[in-house]
């Protein structure tokens, strides 16, 4: 790794907020986004049905029309929509905003486990439902995956390399990971990385329900009594630069990417596999030199389900064998919901604000400890916190998994 | 009458995302960055509220968003009559 990588930026909008500093304020508050939500699918849909969920309140776009106007927002899908706030809201904080570093030298890497659902969705009713062969002239670009990562190319002047990562709920770890290899490379001075989903729709809830991945009333991470994930829509976003680039023109560096791991179990579509998680998680330790760390704050994938969340806790006994229990985990998807491909960087940029104020924010909704996830939970209250590193893991439905590596 | 040229005007600013103040009837319909996608969007809109099927191949070439609105208000409210 020849060029260090500084993280410059953070973005995000979720149902704690517009913005990474509100996302960081909720989460050390204790605040829960997730709430019973009613999904109402219209006329040709079955009867409503209720799922716990955390949504973004309207106005999330404030901040981006109020300096920038509606230029490409209007015309995208909710999911491009969320990955422009993020994005404006961590290039605001970089100085980036209409510098001619983006121009040229500047990349775009995002991750989703969809695209444009709702318009799908919509289209799907006027297809099957009204039987209509019309279609609203926009639907295949804002259906497209990539529809995002155009959007902020276009929004913001991005002339690099653009494009989307896929990986289910891993999406935006394999983006992050992306985006600083086009900056190893040389491809690129500044890789604009995260991702987002607004998949909470009523059909898409109903094809979560099926795989009996939900929860009944929240998410509880690692809690005995835990049964499911609650979904969430939003995202996330982190400005990547090189160090020198980044000194150079005065930036604020706010942590370091130290180096992420990727593996796949090859093994089975929705259960984990103790082998995989921790080969990546091995990985990323390994890159950023963590083994023998103090302390290293675990932003587990956590995402309260039976499976996942008894497989994570393994996969930190393996990775740190007698030092596990040293490392304090957080499972922050208790308070911010499931964003599936925007996740990994929300979580990234919630881990990078708690290493900086040196404080771990609790997780939520937890009512009793499992014996088989035997970890340093950090429960009740924010707990001060002596690590400078952090471990964000994202282990995604197929076997995908990324665990990221930061400092601060 | 189904449409007035104002209310035209307000649709081709929130389909074209383009500063209603913007539009004039001079204004050249490249110069105010209205694309082919934005006009289908916007035939597409016309059809969803006021049952006017106008389709793009029928439209003749034109310059200026004046010409655009004369001629889609003409069939609009040719078909309301």
């Amino acid at each position: 790794m020849s060029r260090r990588i500084a993280v410059t930026g953070l973005g995000a909008v979720s149902a704690l907020g517009a913005t990474a500093a509100a996302n960081w304020e909720a989460v050390r508050e204790g605040r829960c986004g997730i709430a019973l939500h009613r999904f109402e699918g219209g006329q040709h849909a079955p009867e409503p049905a209720t799922f716990p969920a955390a949504l973004v309140a309207e106005g999330f776009s404030a901040a981006l029309e109020a300096r920038l106007g509606r230029k490409v927002l209007g015309s995208v899908d909710r999911f491009a929509q969320l990955a422009l706030c993020a994005a404006y809201d961590a290039l605001d904080g970089a100085g980036l905003v209409d510098h001619p570093a983006l121009n040229n030298r500047t990349a775009i890497v995002l991750g989703h486990g969809q695209g444009g659902q709702e318009t799908l969705e919509k289209s799907y009713e006027r297809f099957f439902g009204l039987r209509s062969q019309r279609m609203h002239p926009a639907t295949v670009p804002k259906i497209m995956v990539s529809g995002a990562v155009s959007a902020v190319a276009m929004q913001f002047g991005v002339h690099g390399p653009v494009f989307a990562t896929s990986s289910a709920c891993a999406s935006s770890a394999h983006a992050v990971i992306q985006g600083a290899g086009l900056i190893h490379t040389g491809l690129a001075d500044i890789a604009i990385v995260g991702g987002s989903e607004a998949i909470a729709t009523p059909g898409c809830m109903s094809g979560w329900q099926a795989v009996q991945a939900l929860a009944a009333q929240t998410c509880r991470p690692f809690s005995k009594d835990r049964d499911g994930m609650a979904m969430a829509e939003g995202g996330a976003v982190l400005i990547l630069e090189d160090w020198d680039h980044a000194e150079a023109r005065g930036a604020t560096i706010l942590g370091e990417f130290l180096g992420g791991g990727m593996s796949s179990d090859a093994s089975h579509i929705t259960q984990p596999s103790l082998a995989g998680t921790s080969a990546a998680m091995a990985q990323a330790v390994r890159a950023a030199r963590l083994v023998e760390a103090d302390q290293v704050l675990i932003s587990a994938h956590g995402t309260g389900t039976p499976l996942n969340d008894r497989n994570e806790a393994a996969s930190i006994h393996a990775v740190f064998a007698d030092r596990a229990r040293s490392h304090p985990v957080i499972a922050t998807k208790s308070a911010h919901g499931h964003l599936i491909g925007g996740s990994a960087a929300l979580q990234s940029v919630i881990a990078l604000q708690a290493l900086r104020e040196g404080v771990a924010p609790p997780v939520l909704n937890f009512n009793a400890p499992d014996p088989e996830c035997d970890i340093d939970l950090v429960v009740g209250q924010v707990r001060p916190i002596s690590a400078r590193h952090a471990l964000v893991n994202a282990f995604a439905f197929g076997g995908l998994n990324a665990s990221l590596a930061f400092a601060a | 009458m189904k449409v007035s040229e104002d209310q035209l005007l307000d649709m081709i600013a929130e389909e074209a995302i383009i500063d209603r103040k913007t539009l004039s009837r001079e204004a050249t319909l490249a110069d105010l960055g209205i694309s082919s996608l934005d006009v289908i969007t916007l035939l597409f809109e016309l059809e969803e509220k006021f049952g006017v099927v106008i389709e793009e191949g029928d439209m003749p070439a034109m310059t200026t968003l004046g010409e655009m609105v004369d001629f889609l208000l003409g069939r609009i409210n040719a078909e309301a009559a």
